[in-house]
């Protein structure tokens, strides 16, 4: 099996960040993870990825300017909001700025998983 | 607007309703506060299990949630009995501060004696001993592990110290003073009197229990070893004088501010002075030899062999590697014969002097070239070695010494550091796995993620009381008795259960991969089949996987070492246990609630009795809204009608069961009333025939009758609030039933209870076996049973009330019958074969 997708994982909680490294990894994912969402975005200057899975609330760009950043100049890729803070508002913007989906805190990490598959699929078919 | 409150809004305005219309409602209100905080422990149980991905802001609004629920169940306890209950109140408060303290500092500090000996410690107590003590109590209490005598000086010891010291360790960030000046205060300080007295006594209970000739003074620090490896970082002094302890305590304590460590935590990303030591005082052994086991040999995890170090005297040799020192590698199978051995010629030997100090002495000529352990040893170290890493379920790293005679000592026990290589990715695993058979795979639900591997063993009512030890068990239902043998199984897998029942709960606390709601393991997997349970990936494969369980060893650390997870264990460490088990004894008082848990069944427990007795039920006796029922059986009770509860009667005093309109009586009613369901003939019970002597036991196995004016409904067309006082047992139902399920729930407690009480717990059992297998949730202690379930459908409603209906008949006679631990399972059985037949092809449970 070959790699299943490239994906960006961002979130100011180190833990958010190693657990689902650990796992995606586990499940044949490309990771790099980031706990400064500036820096993130450096990265995305750089090159693409097919999933982002972003936190919501952090210092500096929130999810919601991530999302709107890939939208914005990263063709295809998809980007998954993680967050703890879930209110309609945001939930709202997100689903206008073409959120893939929005997963509120705790989850099940098979749960995340499955998604970002999915959203693998969808991101490599509008690539083409 | 609250449900009871549109009912109750119905109410005519000259009933004597007042009153219960205030208790009733805060009585709900204490239920849902009771409820909320019982779910929320469930759930952070659950997050300990792996499965889920949570941050420092799931804990803050886990405690800002309980606390919110708390305090309604105090308020609303206030309400209830008139009485102002401040001491609980201030147990709330002083909870929830500290709770907030520990997420705030990310420093945890449970409050602790000063000073703990080692015969009380274990694993679950890492926060208060640190992580090298709680692992050393917990391999000699609970394996029996050969640890010399000891006690610990407990982190909360150690933050009055340094308090007193002037130093304030939740400081994070840029010390004020340079770490010389911190450790010079430290070296310098009195140590608090009390805490000088507790060491002194500590040492005198040492010298009591064997005498001491010197000790080992050692640090055990929150987090060492664990998620960051500070091994070997802090201070370690060995050859202690007992005069000398104290000094050798502040030494150790002062290694909190050393140059390298402070620079190792800043690495680490963490505050670099902030943090608390425990520290360790151990029995020096007189060794004649000592080193260092490892389970695995890191650098080549595949092979299959333990690595022994040794050298004469003491391990320091080992440990510091300042010298050359044997080193064997020996198979991990048994009989773990000798594989590879290098002897080293030793030229000195560590040993600890007499008046304290170590001493480096020559080794004679003769014996410089000879092995310092026999081959009988090591394959003793390797078998102790390996037990240690089946039981921690981690590879691991030992530190062991054998006395003058030859006996082994473990004195020290840590997760093996593996060194980071290229992950073993999914693929290879699956690829590795892939060859294996599998037996079943994603059925279920993970309750404890991990590997576990075994032979299959079936635990049902026939199998002998204790499984093999590694066994994986393979169960129906969750019962207590598979809960009481999880400790030596290596994996254990239930057809029915949820990953928030009691047995994943314990599943967690012991670390045993789990996996429940399988539907038919029992079925699939056979009696001494070798599996593989991979918790994991959700996955069950026939044979040894070595790939798998060798990962699993090997993984660098764990989720439950990170902080988030020992935050969380220490939280619900302050939170779920539960110690007020007997209402009825003297200790059941506000003064002995020391975890939410104790408060909330307290507080339940007085709003009950209050409920029960409390003067405000009798006041209403008479009035427009008050009948009295009209039963064949002998149950004497009176209806409160809230509104809509009961069609117009001819008799302004008296109903019949016709004239019943609510909907939850009208069901319990019907169960009730069914065949059978009360006139039970006890010789029924006993499936041997031998109860017939108990039926002749004379007045206690007569159905018991219910008192007049003890029995009291209070309903609306969908509300029903029952309160049963039947012989001696006390039954509340507290139920809603209508067509929008979202509102829907019944609530089940009973307790008391006229026999001994081995077989009022029995009861127990019988009563939430029942009730599990009608999907509702279930706790107690003791002879209480709490039964709850909601947001089931109408039709699901009225299947479980007109069961209830039955179980109230069934179980007024029970814990008399219930003479024998056999009588349980035959009385569920006898139970739900009579709803069964009562019900067949009727309802949805027919089908059970």
């Amino acid at each position: 099996m070959s790699n299943q997708g490239d994906v960006l994982v961002l979130d100011d909680e180190p833990i958010v960040c190693e657990r689902l490294t650990e796992h995606l990894q586990k499940n044949d994912f490309s990771v790099e993870a980031f706990t400064e969402s500036s820096k993130a975005i450096e990265r995305l200057a750089e090159r693409t990825f097919d999933v982002v899975v972003t936190d919501l609330k952090m210092k500096g760009p929130t999810g919601l300017e991530i999302l709107h950043y890939v939208r914005d100049h990263a063709l295809g890729t998809q980007v998954i909001i993680i967050t703890g803070y879930a209110s309609i508002d945001s939930m709202r913007e997100a689903e206008y700025g073409g959120v893939f989906e929005f997963v509120p805190k705790p989850f099940r990490m098979e749960r995340l998983t499955s998604l970002v598959k999915k959203a693998t699929r969808k991101a490599r078919k509008e690539k083409r | 607007m609250s449900l009871l409150t549109r009912i109750l809004r119905r109410l005519t305005p000259h009933d004597h309703s007042a009153v219960i219309r205030e208790r009733l409602e805060s009585f709900k209100a204490l239920l849902r506060g009771n409820n909320r905080i019982l779910e929320l422990m469930a759930e952070a149980g659950e997050m300990l299990g792996g499965e889920y991905v949570f941050d420092t802001q799931y804990l803050r609004s886990l405690a800002a949630d309980l606390e919110k629920a708390m305090h309604e169940v105090v308020y609303n306890l206030q309400i209830i009995t008139g009485e102002h209950h401040a001491e609980l109140l201030n147990k709330v408060q002083t909870i929830a501060a500290e709770i907030r303290a520990a997420i705030d500092s990310r420093l945890v500090v449970p409050k602790a004696d000063l000073v703990i000996p080692l015969d009380r410690v274990n694993l679950d107590m890492a926060e208060v001993v640190g992580d090298k003590m709680a692992r050393l109590g917990e391999v000699r209490e609970r394996l029996g592990c050969r640890v010399p005598d000891g006690f610990v000086v407990s982190a909360y010891a150690c933050r009055q110290f340094l308090e007193s010291a002037g130093i304030d360790p939740t400081t994070a960030e840029n010390p004020p003073e340079t770490l010389r000046e911190l450790r010079r205060r430290v070296e310098n300080a009195e140590l608090p009197k009390e805490l000088t007295r507790e060491i002194r006594k500590g040492l005198k209970e040492l010298e009591r229990k064997g005498g001491i000739s010197t000790l080992a003074v050692r640090s055990s620090a929150l987090g060492e070893d664990g998620q960051t490896s500070f091994a070997g970082l802090y201070e370690t002094v060995l050859g202690v004088a007992p005069e000398d302890a104290l000094a050798a305590y502040k030494q150790v304590v002062a290694s909190l501010y050393s140059d390298h460590v402070v620079v190792y935590r800043r690495r680490c990303g963490l505050p670099p002075t902030q943090g608390l030591m425990p520290v360790g005082f151990l029995k020096m052994i007189p060794a004649h030899a000592g080193g260092v086991a490892y389970s695995l040999d890191p650098a080549r995890p595949e092979s299959d062999i333990v690595l022994v170090s040794a050298s004469r005297g003491l391990g320091k040799t080992v440990v510091e590697g300042t010298a050359p020192v044997d080193t064997f590698e020996l198979s991990r199978q048994p009989p773990y014969s000798v594989v590879e051995r290098r002897i080293a010629d030793k030229e000195t030997a560590y040993t600890s002097g007499p008046q304290g100090g170590l001493r480096q002495t020559p080794i004679p000529h003769s014996e410089r070239r000879s092995p310092a352990i026999t081959d009988q040893q090591l394959a003793e170290v390797a078998a102790a070695t390996l037990m240690i890493e089946r039981y921690m379920k981690r590879a691991q790293d030992i530190e062991w010494a054998l006395d003058r005679e030859g006996r082994l000592h473990i004195v020290q026990v840590r997760p093996l550091a593996i060194p980071e290589s290229e992950p073993p990715g999914g693929r290879m695993l699956r690829e590795a796995a892939s060859r294996y058979p599998v037996l079943l795979a994603g059925q279920g639900v993970v309750a404890c993620r991990g590997i576990g591997y075994g032979r299959v063993h079936v635990v049902d009512d026939r199998s002998p009381a204790d499984p093999p030890p590694q066994a994986v068990l393979v169960a129906r239902t969750p019962t207590p008795r598979l809960a009481a043998s999880l400790a030596e199984a290596s994996a254990v897998i239930t057809d029915i259960g949820t990953a928030t029942g009691h047995l994943a709960a314990i599943a967690r606390e012991m670390r045993v991969p789990a996996i429940v709601d399988v539907g038919d393991a029992t079925r699939l997997l056979e009696e001494g089949q070798e599996v593989t349970v991979d918790a994991e990936e959700n996955v069950v494969y026939r044979g040894k996987v070595d790939e798998l369980l060798r990962f699993h060893l090997t993984q660098r650390f764990s989720f439950e070492e990170r902080l988030e997870y020992r935050l969380l264990r220490s939280l619900l460490h302050r939170i779920a246990p539960l110690h007020l088990v007997e209402p009825e004894s003297p200790a059941f008082t506000a003064t002995n609630c020391s975890t939410y848990h104790d408060i909330i069944r307290f507080a339940h427990e007085v709003a009950v009795r209050e409920l029960i007795t409390g003067s405000w039920l009798r006041a209403p006796r008479t009035g427009s809204a008050i009948r009295r029922l009209l039963l064949d059986i002998p149950i004497d009770l009176v209806l409160i009608d809230l509104g809509d509860g009961l069609w117009e009667t001819q008799d302004p005093r008296k109903a019949q069961v016709e004239n019943v309109r609510c909907a939850p009586l009208r069901a319990l009613l019907e169960g009730l009333l069914s065949e059978g369901a009360w006139a039970t003939d006890p010789a029924d019970m006993d499936p041997n025939g031998f109860m017939a002597s108990a039926t002749r036991g004379g007045a206690l196995t007569r159905p018991l009758a219910a008192r007049p004016e003890q029995n009291l409904a209070i309903l609306s067309l969908e509300y029903l609030h029952l309160n049963l006082k039947l012989g001696y047992h006390f039954n509340i139902i507290d139920c809603y039933l209508a067509d929008e399920r979202n509102h829907n729930y019944i609530y089940f407690r009973f307790a008391g209870g006229v026999t001994e009480i081995t077989r009022r717990s029995r009861r127990a059992v019988v009563l939430r076996k029942i009730l599990e297998s009608f999907d509702f949730i279930t706790e107690g202690t003791g002879d209480l049973v709490i039964g709850r379930i909601k947001k089931i459908s109408r039709n699901e409603m009225v299947d479980r009330l007109r069961m209830i209906g039955r179980l109230i008949g069934f179980t007024r006679q029970l814990d008399i019958l219930l003479r024998d631990d056999a009588l349980v399972e035959h009385s569920v059985k006898r139970f739900l074969k009579q709803v069964y037949d009562e019900t067949a092809g009727k309802s949805a449970w027919g089908k059970r």
